[in-house]
């Protein structure tokens, strides 16, 4: 009973790290068709501000609190100067973005100098009930998590804001003659997917250690998690990820983890093959 | 008018953009370290370094050119070998085996070094073994701890082998922890040979292993095995699981109370700069087996002056470190600076059959030398224990350990 209840909680919370940081990802995919290579870098951004507040002498929460913030404002920066260059042509986006990954991931591995760092967690150690351990900072991503899903759903769903952004996505053309600015939207769309990220590595560094290929670890995951879950909608890559989460943590606790590693892709192209469209497709949020 | 000159400015930028990558990819990635004074009559001894500046290993292949430059510097500074200068030749290998064949090539071909020394992973030395050794017809000498079974002519290695690492450290282990073993392993070559040597030794030392299991290379989430772990009370974990792994595995092994139910972590790899992928309290009691410690500095004097030479030459994040090869690198080139000596002359033949049986006084960890016949390396093994974010010595062999390789 215990080893299942250990099991069931460990599967979620490495689900809940996946939604995190495929939520992101999937905004800017879905809502700009914009596939960002570069997203695993905006993790590793928000992952080494984190280690830069800790190692300055703050407490670890205050760069935590930083990270979307400056990474948002970073993202922002980046789809002024050169993003918005690429949005009539997605390959070249593809590269374009991977080639902005190559340059960030490169410069902090210089910064790090190439080494696995540590970076403590504010609230450690592990929740006691009775012999079972569970840790106390993954409890704290899973609430985290839901509570980023939940905002993220009203942002988009109940506000103007969020009738904007769908609305540019939907027509482009009519929502500027309808007196939207579609590149201030695009913008700050771009900054708010680079935030979440940025959040995303901030909380998921004291579980993997801060490394500079941190972010790639995730990127071929979530383009997984967005292909499974679907493009266009919010909930799709949500859904994506969390599917991607949950198999990538359970299948090794009944096979070979090298087998069950490959599994989960050929698990995801099956699924694909079958529903292009993906887990939920359509026009919703 | 505004559109067509964004255009062109940004075909401008493009194309610069590009000729500065492609700078980026082919001219940078080499440097040469000329000694400051020459000898007109014979020219430089010319010793190659190829090794991973940048990439994932970057933090050893830094490490390894630093120690390579205080050595040469020390040769120089000394009147050079055979009365002539060396020169240091420095190639990048990226971490990428495709990119290191062939700046490897232009090391052998190009520069006609008299040596080359590097390599981190086994998969970095198999990939250019060939160019320099049988193509490139030069002497090659691999300095990290590594599998063993590399035994090609004109390749000598001065990194610990899996007897060096394992032979005095699994007793220890189970005198030192218990008798249920796990090894969980990151599944390529170096885990799965020294998981059958090590193996071996548990069980013939009255061990055994509860389960031996490989994981893909970029796996970071190990609850499946934690529980294994503590489900089936394992006394010592005697983990090859690499970065970026290995942090994430023994946090959540912590977590999990490994360590707080009397666990004894074992890792053959830990050194000073492994020390910082988790924090302290999660590695408390973690052991390793290398050829040095940095805490050896303080009552070895020969260490203690290397260790400071080094600090004062290179302060800042490449580590003089037993994991990283560093050590390694070092008593190579003494080595090699040996066998040139007695050999008189620096051509492949007569510095192989020299460096064959070659044997230096002075290295961190202390002597070395060369066992006949076999090309691998004698050193000290030292048993280390990780306590407060620092290692403290609880074990050291009595004189060289032998290789047992070839």
């Amino acid at each position: 009973m215990d080893s299942v209840l250990i099991a069931a909680f460990e599967i979620l919370s490495f689900g809940a790290i996946i939604v995190l940081v495929t939520l992101g990802l999937g905004i800017i995919a879905s809502m700009m068709g914009i596939f960002n290579f570069a997203q695993g870098e905006f993790v590793l951004l928000g992952a080494y501000i984190t280690y830069l507040g800790a190692t300055s002498g703050l407490p670890v929460w205050t760069g935590m609190l930083a990270a979307p913030f400056i990474v948002g404002a970073f993202g922002f920066v980046l789809e002024r100067l050169i993003i918005r260059r690429f949005y009539l042509a997605p390959i070249v986006a593809m590269l374009g973005t991977y080639a902005i990954g190559l340059i960030i991931r490169e410069c902090i591995r210089g910064l790090i100098g190439g080494r696995y760092i540590s970076v403590s967690e504010p609230i450690g150690g592990s929740l006691d009930f009775g012999d079972v351990h569970v840790s106390a900072w993954r409890f704290v991503i899973i609430v985290v998590t839901l509570l980023v899903m939940v905002a993220s759903y009203l942002l988009l769903a109940r506000t103007t804001f969020g009738l904007k952004i769908r609305a540019t996505l939907e027509n482009p053309a009519l929502a500027r003659a309808s007196g939207i600015s579609t590149s201030a939207i695009y913008g700050s769309t771009f900054a708010f997917g680079a935030a979440l990220a940025g959040l995303a590595g901030a909380l998921v560094v004291p579980v993997f250690t801060l490394f500079a290929d941190l972010g790639i670890r995730f990127l071929i995951q979530g383009f997984v998690a967005v292909m499974v879950g679907g493009i266009g909608s919010f909930a799709g890559p949500v859904a994506g990820a969390g599917v991607i989460g949950v198999l990538s943590a359970a299948l090794p606790w009944v096979m070979a983890p090298v087998i069950a590693d490959v599994l989960v892709f050929v698990l995801a192209i099956v699924f694909i093959k079958f529903r292009p469209q993906g887990l939920l497709s359509g026009r919703r949020v | 008018m505004f559109n067509d000159q964004f255009k062109l400015s940004r075909r401008r930028f493009l194309s610069s953009f590009a000729v500065t990558t492609g700078a980026i990819a082919t001219g940078a990635g080499s440097w040469v370290f000329p000694a400051g004074w020459a000898n007109a009559a014979a020219g430089p001894i010319k010793v190659g370094i190829a090794t991973d500046i940048t990439g994932a290993m970057a933090y050893a292949g830094n490490a390894d050119t630093n120690v390579a430059r205080m050595v040469v510097k020390e040769i120089n500074d000394k009147g050079g070998l055979l009365g002539r200068p060396i020169e240091l030749y420095v190639e990048d290998t990226a971490s990428n085996e495709s990119v290191a064949v062939g700046n490897v090539r232009k090391l052998v071909q190009r520069e006609k070094v008299d040596m080359v020394l590097g390599g981190v992973t086994s998969s970095m030395r198999n990939a250019i073994k060939d160019p320099i050794v049988a193509r490139g017809k030069t002497l090659y000498i691999y300095p990290q701890l590594y599998e063993g079974k590399e035994c090609t002519p004109y390749i000598f290695c001065t990194g610990p082998t899996p007897a060096q690492q394992c032979d005095e450290f699994i007793p220890w282990l189970i005198k030192n922890g218990g008798k249920r073993f796990a090894l969980p392993s990151a599944n390529y070559v170096w885990p799965h040979t020294l998981n059958a040597y090590a193996r071996k030794l548990i069980e013939s030392h009255g061990g055994e292993v509860i389960f031996e299991e490989y994981y893909p290379l970029d796996q970071v989430e190990f609850s499946s095995t934690v529980n294994k772990i503590i489900s089936n009370k394992v006394d010592v974990v005697f983990n090859t699981i690499i970065p970026p792994g290995v942090g994430p595995f023994f946090k959540q092994l912590y977590e999990a109370g490994f360590l707080k139910s009397g666990g004894r972590l074992a890792c053959v790899y830990y050194d000073e700069n492994t020390l910082n992928i988790n924090q302290p309290e999660e590695i408390e009691g973690l052991a390793s087996c290398l050829d040095y410690f940095k805490v050896l500095a303080k009552d070895d004097p020969v260490s203690g002056r290397i260790q400071a030479d080094y600090d004062k030459q290179f302060p800042g994040k490449f580590l003089l470190a037993a994991g990283s090869a560093a050590t390694g690198t070092y008593r190579g080139l003494k080595l090699w600076e040996a066998a040139v000596k007695e050999a008189g002359k620096v051509d492949r033949e007569s510095v192989a059959a020299a460096l064959d049986h070659a044997k230096i006084a002075e290295a961190p960890g202390g002597p070395a030398e060369m066992v006949p016949g076999k090309r691998h390396c004698k050193m000290n093994m030292y048993t280390a224990v990780a306590k407060s974010g620092t290692y403290e010595i609880v074990a050291r062999s009595q004189g060289l350990v032998d290789p047992k390789e070839c």
